[in-house]
């Protein structure tokens, strides 16, 4: 890379030495064309569709002000489907899912060491990371059957009568999940090689084995409710299923019926949702051009996850971080306008939870393209998880395809179906937010002006999502 | 096994059809892929690492690099392997990051001890394994098209075979375009080292020819839009030189027919800009009539060779270069013959040196530097080449297509002569 005299002025610890040896001494010869179909997405009219998409969320938020029309829209019916008694399968089906982990991890360590044949990466990533999280958002906390240590745990407490030595000291409250969390986010976005077979399989196992310790330790319940990131994220996505068991009945609702009745109440709870709403947008903010300009890389010439692991972490940190204070601050100034700063508390952790919607949007629109490549390679990977021929599903001879990206009409369904994703998950997030403030304060008004700030902020984040999608990318 | 990756006849079934079957051992080894296997049944086989790009922003590269990778394989296999081994390819993803890429340098030689590694595309990959791949003494094939191996830059372990460099390419342009398109040329090219080496190479290469660059329009990588450069583009331009890419070359390709409309002048361009896209998109009818540099000609043509039909069969691409599976995945065809052509020169060079165990990895890098003509076939489907021993990088035939109906219609392909230059470095003195 030929760095320009501006780029040059830039803080060189921004540049590692790798980067500036490798790209200086002769440069690529082969740059991409495509890797996406961020090739046609500059030619739909992405202007337009923001301007709809940012208007339908900006409407709402109008119409809500008017009485009839808020209370219209913010009853969110719910239909009582059938009664369901507890199938008693979540050991079963934990066993299955600890079964296929183990097999999963073993064919990490001993299988082809391409991550786009070794099934591990792609279970992990595709199937587990894209699709189950995203099936959360439709069906309800699938984790509560498939989550890979009640099983073994209830085994080995029925065999041997263990009991937890001890209780989870309040003190603690999420903060191992948001650790977790944050580490998991590191790993993903910044690590060198998070998809290395070998590599994920030792991780996978260690982090069995050590939620596993930790439910022994503390207890199942309060492990998984407070400790295990993944659990909590399955959970807080599941809110927005419009499936879910209420009392003893399975009911059908429109999205969002359930987060009123999310049961748990901490304000650390909120800070948790805060980190994964915050991360699924930075996530795809790290690969526009606007990013590496700030970072004075070359949009065209990308040297590579090495060259900028402590930028994409500090960045992820600052993001969160960001989005946490404007969150808070349009919180409490919307309750200061009202006169109700004292409900701050409450109010921070209720309305975080609203925007549950949105992190969910995010994590659908941002993977879907990375979906549709990577479930073919799991398909094969399923058909044929050694590498050595076999075909387990008759697949024949089965070639990967990414010819979707290639022509303009199903890029523009591709970018439509997240731009849709987009705004219906701001939509719901500020109908959500509103039924929080109506049930905080009471008060018509009230509700509507205390939501300007956060209303405000969230028509921007539509903003920001949408030219998100459209945005050139080049990492 | 990944793009590749089911055969309806396999391995498990072959060795069960002939555990089970009537095929006495004499019929066994005549059967095509059995003679030598058979002959050297207690072999362990050729590993050979394969560096690819499968995550990362090659990507794009590493699944066609990959394909192409899978079905020589298949066919030097189905040959009866290399030595009479069978030949086994062991995959680790770089990423396309440089560190990494020296990780898995290292992962070949510690960990899967591999015979020799292959495969890199991307040059700041090249850069960051090379220097390792010489610590480790482990041949390294790259297929990167860069100037980095000719240039003396890297070591004697480090050899590019299989594709020409970009060096070559860009210079053997110039007589066509002074001969057939103008001498008066102007240059849009993208403002770092990709751009500046088109500019460097092709401003001397006309210059030769009599020829001279009227301007060098220089875009900032980070443009979306490029119709406010185009008044740089002086009236008296017989010829203008693209060479952008990047998410916006379509609209760059839509800006440009908005901007000069019916009446403009001769265009010419490297595919590199419209690698794996297909040339009916939107905004690309603009595109008709001009020219295009093609490392391999992606449209079947008329005269088509059986080599390319054998190749294009094998890898599973239709005559216009897209997936047999998905008419519109357009496969990396101007690039992705590097591993194709790759792989057959270290079987050459491997049964040349008689390649035992990895003591001998040095014979085989003799004898790929004695390695001089490459003659077209199966094994080498983009045309004859000669290797050049002393710089570790082979020179070939280039193509210059004409777009036609949304087609690339081969109009001219350059003598391998053209693709010279001289030596600036000679490996051989270098020790192991």
């Amino acid at each position: 890379m030929s760095l320009s005299i501006l780029k040059l002025c830039r803080p060189r610890f921004l540049v590692p030495l790798i980067g500036i040896s490798a790209l200086t001494s002769a440069g690529n010869e082969i740059v991409l064309a495509h890797a996406s179909n961020q090739t046609f997405v500059p030619l739909l009219p992405t202007d337009l569709y923001i301007f709809a998409g940012v208007a339908a969320v900006a409407l709402t938020v109008i119409l809500l002000a008017f009485r009839q029309i808020g209370d219209l829209l913010t009853v969110l019916p719910v239909i009582t489907v059938m009664p369901v008694a507890n199938f008693g399968v979540s050991l079963v089906s934990s066993l299955v899912s600890f079964a296929l982990l183990a097999l999963l991890v073993y064919a990490g360590a001993t299988g082809s060491q391409d991550p786009l044949v070794n099934p591990l990466p792609l279970y992990i990533w595709t199937v587990l990371w894209i699709g189950l999280v995203t099936l959360h958002a439709v069906f309800g906390n699938l984790w509560h059957w498939f989550n890979p240590w009640t099983g073994v745990y209830s085994v080995l407490q029925r065999l041997t009568n263990w009991e937890p030595p001890l209780k989870l000291p309040e003190a603690i409250n999420y903060w191992p999940a948001i650790f977790g969390l944050f580490a998991f986010a590191i790993f993903m976005l910044a690590s060198l090689a998070p998809e290395d077979p070998s590599n994920l399989a030792i991780i996978v196992a260690y982090y069995w084995l050590f939620h596993f310790i930790a439910m022994m330790i503390f207890g199942r319940e309060d492990w998984l409710r407070y400790g295990e990131c993944f659990s909590i994220l399955m959970r807080c996505f599941a809110q927005i299923a419009p499936f879910g068991v209420s009392q003893g009945y399975l009911k059908l609702g429109v999205p969002g019926w359930k987060l009123n009745e999310f049961n748990v109440r901490a304000v650390m709870a909120g800070v948790f949702v805060i980190i994964v709403f915050a991360s699924s947008s930075f996530d795809g903010l790290n690969e526009t051009f606007w990013w590496l300009e700030i970072l004075g890389i070359n949009p065209l010439e990308f040297p590579g996850r090495s060259a900028i692991f402590w930028q994409t972490t500090a960045g992820l940190l600052f993001f969160n971080i960001l989005i946490f204070i404007i969150f808070s601050l349009c919180v409490y100034a919307g309750l200061h306008i009202v006169g109700r700063s004292d409900l701050f508390k409450n109010a921070f952790f209720r309305l975080a939870i609203c925007v549950i919607p949105i992190a969910v949007a995010y994590h659908f629109a941002h993977f879907l393209p990375t979906f549709l490549v990577n479930i073919q390679y799991a398909l094969a990977a399923t058909s044929d998880p050694w590498a050595n021929g076999s075909d387990f599903l008759s697949l024949g001879t089965f070639y990967v395809s990414t010819g979707f990206f290639n022509t303009l009409e199903s890029v523009r369904w591709i970018f439509l179906t997240q731009t849709t994703a987009i705004v219906l998950g701001h939509l719901f997030s500020i109908l959500s937010a509103h039924n929080v403030a109506l049930e905080t304060l009471k008060n018509h008004r009230d509700a509507v002006i205390s939501q300007l700030p956060l209303a405000t902020f969230m028509i921007a984040y539509t903003f920001f999502g949408l030219w998100l999608l459209a945005a050139p990318r080049g990492a | 096994m990944s793009d590749f990756l089911k055969t309806k006849q396999s391995r498990r079934k072959v060795l069960g059809t002939i555990g089970t079957g009537a095929i006495s051992a004499t019929a066994l080894t005549s059967m095509p892929g059995f003679i030598r296997y058979g002959q050297a049944q207690s072999s362990e086989p050729i590993k050979l690492g394969f560096q690819v790009h499968r995550t990362g922003i090659g990507a794009a590269y590493g699944r066609w690099y990959n394909r192409t990778t899978e079905a020589a394989i298949k066919l030097i296999n189905d040959g009866g392997g290399i030595n009479g081994r069978p030949v086994q390819i062991v995959a680790e993803d770089d990423g396309t990051d440089p560190k990494r890429g020296a990780e898995v340098v290292e992962k070949f030689a510690t960990e899967h001890n591999c015979d020799l590694a292959f495969g890199t595309l991307f040059s700041h990959v090249v850069f960051g394994s090379s220097p390792r791949a010489g610590e480790l003494k482990m041949p390294y094939f790259v297929c990167s098209e860069g100037h980095h191996v000719a240039s003396g830059k890297l070591n004697r372990y480090t050899l590019q075979p299989g594709v020409t460099d970009v060096k070559s390419q860009v210079q053997a342009m110039a007589p066509f375009v002074a001969s057939n398109l103008g001498k008066k040329v102007t240059m849009i090219f993208p403002d770092f080292a990709f751009g500046h080496d088109h500019r460097d190479f092709f401003s001397e290469a006309i210059e030769k020819q009599g020829g001279e660059v009227l301007a060098k329009i220089a875009i900032p990588p980070r443009e979306t839009s490029f119709t406010r450069y185009f008044p740089q583009i002086p009236r008296d331009t017989e010829v203008l030189y693209h060479v952008m890419v990047g998410p916006a070359v379509l609209t760059f390709v839509k800006e440009l027919g908005e901007f000069f409309g019916p009446s403009r002048p001769e265009i010419f361009g490297f595919i590199d800009s419209l690698e794996a896209v297909d040339m009916a998109s939107p905004g690309l009818e603009f595109l008709d009539g001009t020219y295009f540099w093609e490392g391999h000609p992606r449209y079947a043509q008329e005269n088509q060779t059986e080599f390319d039909k054998f190749y294009r069969n094998a890898v599973g691409v239709d005559e216009n270069g897209a997936s047999v599976a998905d008419s519109r995945d357009v496969s990396t065809y101007a690039h992705m013959f590097s591993c194709w052509e790759t792989l057959h020169i270290i079987k050459q060079a491997m049964e040349a040196a008689d390649y035992k165990t990895s003591a001998d990895r040095t014979k085989v890098i003799e004898a790929v530097e004695a390695i001089k003509d490459i003659p077209e076939g199966n094994e080498h489907p983009q045309g004859a080449k000669i290797f050049n021993g002393k710089t570790h990088q082979v020179f070939g035939h280039q193509y210059i297509s004409k777009v036609e109906s949304s087609k690339l219609v081969l109009a001219h392909t350059t003598s391998i002569e053209d693709t010279f230059y001289p030596d600036e470095v000679d490996y051989t003195t270098q020790s192991f």
